[in-house]
């Protein structure tokens, strides 16, 4: 049985588990959609009941039916390296492989449905309040005086897109090659400008340390990037942080493991990686749930064993039975 | 007309990356050109920023 893996060549955190299931002589197959039809050829055929299908790249061929796993983990957009690109060749690719894997049983880390859905920040901040994990106060709108109400009620607050993402170059007018950074807003702000666009507003935590819990299946690993007693409190996204202190491994406060097992188990993800801000009294704060989220830079710091748990999860054959924490085992609930 | 929250974006360069690792369709990971798997490299990750949760952030939801 061999585990599919969905993504980019460039992607060297998917390397770590390659090398893992290489180490452990699991059957691997690596490919990136973007590359079918060309490099990536794939056929199924659905005859007196039953399906036969095999995806081929690389000189590798695979059964369909023989899928232990499947990673999505960075996958290009399917038919995108073609010669003559077209939406319409796209949609034609994407349903035909994603439909077939969609039909194999497969387990997948994680499922694109679910996936798609969880992406949304919104939802992730909605669906945390309803597993029960501490959400800072937040408001989306493109309502000026809605934002001005709110930033009466709440005085200290940042912002940060909606999607998570970044502009590219061009897609907006005015648009240069850009991030944006989760960031503190001054006191006074004209809001006027929210009318031109969904903007996310939260209350700022004053935050004690950054967390980055990074969930596999059952296996829980935290890791806890401390501040610096002289940090600026303007400097609010740790992704853009000046501070050179590592990520270090830290337990999970019960009451918060147990929101992120409900958390995932509605979300119906097998992986997930979640960021909280730790305050003063060490409440972990959520901000959002990453389900594909990088997991490389922790490993590195923490030496916790992310990319052999997800090996481990990918060529696991039926569902979980333990419980891990930072990468030691325990009793299951 | 501009958006709120571009108040706060910052420029980036757009610097042509090219990474001292290649694809191995073999091995179906990135190797350097001595043959070791570029992701065990931790000085040249650090370095990178390639397996951090801002790399490909502009191109995936996934950070």
């Amino acid at each position: 049985m061999t585990v599919l893996i969905l993504t980019c060549e460039q992607d060297v955190t998917a390397d770590l588990v390659v090398a893992q299931l290489h180490t452990t002589g699991v059957p691997v197959v690596r490919l990136d959609p973007a590359d079918l039809p060309g490099g990536v050829a794939l056929s199924g055929e659905y005859v007196n009941g039953a399906f036969r299908g095999q995806l081929t790249t690389g000189g590798r061929s695979v059964s369909l039916n023989g899928l232990r796993s499947i990673w999505l983990r960075r996958p290009g957009v399917p038919a995108t390296r073609v010669a003559e690109p077209s939406p319409w060749l796209t949609e034609e690719s994407s349903q035909a492989l994603y439909g077939m894997l969609r039909g194999t049983g497969a387990r997948w880390m994680n499922d694109p449905d679910a996936a798609r859905r969880a992406r949304h920040k919104p939802w992730q901040i909605r669906h945390a309040q309803r597993s029960g994990l501490p959400v800072p106060a937040t408001l989306i709108t493109t309502f000026p005086q809605a934002a001005r109400d709110f930033a009466e009620r709440f005085p200290d607050l940042v912002v940060k897109p909606v999607s998570g993402t970044h502009p590219i170059a061009g897609a907006h007018p005015q648009q240069l090659p850009s991030t944006i950074p989760t960031s503190r807003i001054t006191p006074g702000m004209d809001f006027t400008a929210v009318a031109f666009g969904p903007t996310l507003l939260q209350r700022r935590i004053a935050k004690v340390a950054d967390i980055r819990l990074t969930v596999v299946g059952d296996r829980m690993l935290a890791a806890r990037k401390a501040l610096p007693p002289d940090a600026d409190p303007d400097e609010v996204d740790v992704r853009y942080a000046t501070s050179g202190s590592p990520w270090q491994p830290v337990d999970v406060p019960a009451r918060t493991a147990s929101a992120v097992r409900v958390y995932l188990r509605d979300a119906e993800l097998a992986y997930g990686a979640f960021d909280f801000v730790e305050d003063a009294d060490g409440i972990w704060w959520f901000l959002e749930c990453n389900q594909s989220g990088q997991f490389g830079f922790v490993e590195m710091d923490t030496g916790q064993p992310i990319a052999r748990s997800v090996a481990d999860w990918l060529s696991h054959d039926g569902p979980d039975t333990e419980t891990h924490r930072n990468g030691r085992m325990q009793s299951a609930p | 007309m501009r958006l709120f929250v571009l108040n706060y974006a910052r420029t980036t360069e757009q610097l042509e990356f090219s990474a001292p690792y290649t694809y191995d369709s073999g091995l179906q990971l990135n190797v350097l050109p001595d043959g070791r798997i570029a992701a065990h490299d931790q000085a040249l990750m650090r370095e990178l920023g390639a397996t951090t949760s801002t790399a490909g952030s502009k191109t995936h939801f996934d950070d």
